[in-house]
C-alpha cells in the first residue's frame, strides 16, 4: 500500500477518522455522529470535546481495520486544525500529532474549509479546477474561487447567519428537531414553495450572503398566520423557507460564476446534502460536481484528500502544532 | 532484563511538566510554566517536552514500559490534551497507559516533607472554587476529589487529629481561608505547591494500568448545559 493517509476530524460533532490510498481512493470514511446535541437544540462545545476524547480512539481503530491496514502500512498522519471548536480540535490534533511523533510519520496540518473543497478531489471522480466552490454548513457559508487544489480565494462569505443556522433556526421555530436540514427537507415535501413569499437578500452586493432576513420573515409570517393556521401551513412554510435559502445561495452561486469567468461549480458542507440545493446547482447548467451526501457533511477523507496536495509539517512543526478557532488564522 | 522507562506528564494546571525515570532513577524534569496571565501551552509544549526527555535518556518511544497522564482534576482543554496525546501513544507503539490523580502527585511530594500531616492538595477549579483531595499521614485517601467553596475547605479538611498542611496553586488562592481554619500553607515560593516531573514517574510506577482506548479525565464537574438541561426538564415535569 502505497501512500496510505490516515485522517482525523473533529472540529464539530462528528468524530471522525479515514484512511485514502495514494491515489485519493477512500479505503475506510468512519463518521462517530455524537448524537446527543439535539437534546439541547445545538452542538455544546464541552459535550462535544468530551465525546470526542472517548470515541476517538475507536474511530481510528474502525477506520484502520474497515481499510484492512494497520498503522504500519499508514504513510501520513493528516489531521484538521480548524476553524471549528477548539477544544474539539484539540483532542484530534493531540491524538493525531502523538501518533505521528510515536511512529515518527509525517504530519500533515488541514484546513477545514479546504477539507470541503477537497472533497471533490476524492476519486474515482475527482473533479479538477478551476472552479467555483460553494461551502455551506452550520458553521460556515462562503463562495470559492478554486485555481489549484491546495488553497481557494474566497469570493463571499455570509455576513450573519449560516446556510445551515437558518435551517436550523427555521426548523425550530416550525417544532422541528435539531439538525433542521433534513426534517425541514422531509416536511418541505408536502408544500408549496411558492405559497410565501420569503426574501433572499437580493440587496446585499457581490457574492456575500445574509440570512437574517428571511428567518426574521419566517417568523413574522408565524406571528401573523397565528397558532392554528401555523400548524395547518407548516409544509408550505417549510417549503417556502427553504427554497428562499436555496434561491439566495444559488443567486450567488450564478454570480460568482458570472464574475470569475469561470463554468464549473463544485459544493460541499452539510447543507450541500440538501435536495433541492443539490438540484439547483444542476439546473444552473454548469459543469458540476456534487459529491455524495457522506463526503459532503463533516468527515476525515475530505481531510485525508486534502492532504494529498498539501506538504508535510517539518519535524518541528509537528509536534509544537496547535489548533485554531473559528473566525481564526487560516 | 529490560529497563522499565517510564514517561510521564500533567497538563491539569496553566504548566506542562514532564519526568522520565529509567529503572526508578530520575533521567529528565522538565516544565512549562506560564507568568501569571499567560494562556497554556499545552498543545505546544507537551510533545516538544517529552521528546526532549526521550533524548535525555537515551530512549525512543517504543522503549517506554509505560506512560502515565495526568488526569486531573484541571482545566477541561488541559486535560483532553493530556489524555488525546496519551491515547495517541498507545495506539501507535502499544505503551501500557496509568491514568494518575493530580492531585494525588502533588500531594505524594508534601507528604515527604511532612510525614506526620494530613495533606490537602487543593488546585484552581476557577468560578472562586477549588478541587480538593486529601490524604493521611498514612497514606490513604479521606477526602475524594470534588469542587467546593473556599468557605466549604474548612469543614471538609477539619476532621482529623493530625496537623493538615495545604499545598497546591489552589492553597495559595485560598490561602486566607485556609489559614484561618488553622490549616498550614507553605511558603508561596515552595516547590510544593507545584506538579514535579519525577513525583508523576513515582506514582506511575505503582498506579494501576488503564485502558488506553478511553482514558477519561477526571471532570469532577458535569458540563454547564447538561445540568441546565436537567433543571429544565426537571421544572417541567
Ligand atoms: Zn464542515
Amino acid at each position: 500500500m502505497s501512500g496510505a493517509t490516515l485522517a482525523i476530524e473533529t472540529s464539530c460533532d462528528d468524530t471522525c477518522a479515514a484512511v485514502l490510498d495514494g491515489d485519493g481512493r477512500i479505503l475506510a470514511n468512519v463518521i462517530s455522529s455524537q448524537g446527543i446535541h439535539a437534546s439541547y437544540g445545538g452542538v455544546v462545545p464541552e459535550i462535544a470535546a468530551r465525546r470526542h476524547l472517548s470515541l476517538l480512539s475507536v474511530a481510528i481503530e474502525a477506520a484502520l481495520a474497515d481499510a484492512e491496514l494497520t498503522l504500519d502500512q499508514i504513510e501520513r498522519v493528516a489531521v484538521t486544525q480548524g476553524p471549528g471548536l477548539i477544544g474539539a480540535l484539540l483532542v484530534g490534533v493531540a491524538q493525531a500529532k502523538a501518533i505521528a511523533a510515536a511512529r515518527q510519520l509525517p504530519l500533515v496540518a488541514v484546513d477545514h474549509l479546504q477539507g470541503h473543497v477537497a472533497a471533490n478531489f476524492i476519486a474515482p471522480d475527482p473533479f479538477e479546477p478551476p472552479f467555483v466552490c460553494l461551502i455551506a454548513s452550520g458553521g460556515h457559508t462562503l463562495l470559492a474561487r478554486v485555481e489549484d487544489h491546495s488553497s481557494f480565494k474566497i469570493l463571499g462569505e455570509t455576513l450573519d447567519d449560516a446556510a445551515g443556522e437558518a435551517f436550523d433556526k427555521g426548523a425550530r421555530m416550525l417544532g422541528l428537531p435539531f439538525p433542521g436540514g433534513p426534517p425541514l427537507q422531509a416536511l418541505a415535501l408536502d408544500g408549496d414553495a411558492a405559497a410565501f413569499d420569503f426574501p433572499t437578500a437580493r440587496n446585499v452586493g457581490g457574492c456575500d450572503f445574509s440570512f437574517a432576513g428571511v428567518k426574521t420573515s419566517l417568523l413574522y409570517a408565524i406571528r401573523d398566520l397565528g397558532q392554528a393556521a401555523t400548524s395547518e401551513r407548516r409544509a408550505d412554510l417549510a417549503a417556502s423557507y427553504q427554497a428562499a435559502i436555496v434561491r439566495a445561495l444559488t443567486e450567488r452561486l450564478e454570480r460568482a460564476l458570472d464574475q470569475s469567468g469561470l463554468d464549473r461549480v463544485a459544493i460541499g458542507g452539510g447543507v450541500a446534502a440538501n435536495g433541492p440545493l443539490r438540484e439547483a446547482v444542476v439546473a444552473l447548467g454548469a459543469a458540476s460536481h456534487i459529491p455524495q451526501r457522506a463526503l459532503c457533511t463533516d468527515n476525515a477523507a475530505m481531510i485525508a484528500s486534502a492532504a494529498r496536495f498539501l506538504p508535510d509539517c517539518s519535524a518541528a512543526a509537528a509536534l509544537a502544532l496547535d489548533a485554531y478557532p473559528s473566525g481564526g488564522r487560516r | 532484563m529490560t529497563a522499565n522507562a517510564i514517561l510521564a506528564f500533567d497538563t491539569s494546571t496553566a504548566a506542562t511538566v514532564v519526568g522520565l525515570t529509567v529503572d526508578g532513577v530520575l533521567c529528565a524534569e522538565l516544565a512549562d510554566r506560564p507568568q501569571d496571565g499567560e494562556r497554556p501551552r499545552h498543545a505546544e509544549r507537551l510533545l516538544e517536552l517529552c521528546e526532549e526527555a526521550l533524548t535525555a535518556g537515551g530512549l525512543g518511544w517504543a522503549q517506554l514500559s509505560r506512560v502515565g497522564v495526568g488526569v486531573g482534576p484541571g482545566t477541561f482543554t488541559g486535560l483532553r490534551i493530556g489524555a488525546a496525546t496519551a491515547q495517541g501513544l498507545t495506539q501507535a507503539v502499544g505503551v501500557e497507559l496509568a491514568a494518575l490523580s493530580s492531585l494525588e502527585a502533588l500531594a505524594l511530594a508534601a507528604r515527604r516533607q511532612y510525614p506526620g500531616s494530613r495533606i490537602a492538595a487543593v488546585a484552581d477549579a476557577r468560578r472562586g472554587e477549588a478541587y480538593v483531595a486529601c490524604w493521611e499521614p498514612d497514606g490513604s485517601q479521606t477526602v475524594d476529589a470534588q469542587a467546593c467553596a473556599p468557605t466549604q475547605l474548612a469543614a471538609l479538611l477539619a476532621a482529623g487529629e493530625a496537623p493538615v498542611i495545604a499545598i497546591g496553586e489552589g492553597a495559595l488562592i485560598f490561602r486566607q481561608s485556609l489559614e484561618s481554619a488553622a490549616i498550614s500553607v507553605p511558603d508561596s515560593d515552595s516547590a510544593l505547591h507545584s506538579l514535579a516531573g519525577g513525583t508523576l514517574c513515582q506514582l506511575a510506577a505503582s498506579a494501576r494500568p488503564s485502558d488506553g482506548a478511553s482514558l477519561i479525565p477526571q471532570y469532577v464537574r458535569r458540563p454547564d448545559a447538561e445540568i441546565a438541561l436537567e433543571a429544565r426538564t426537571a421544572a417541567n415535569d
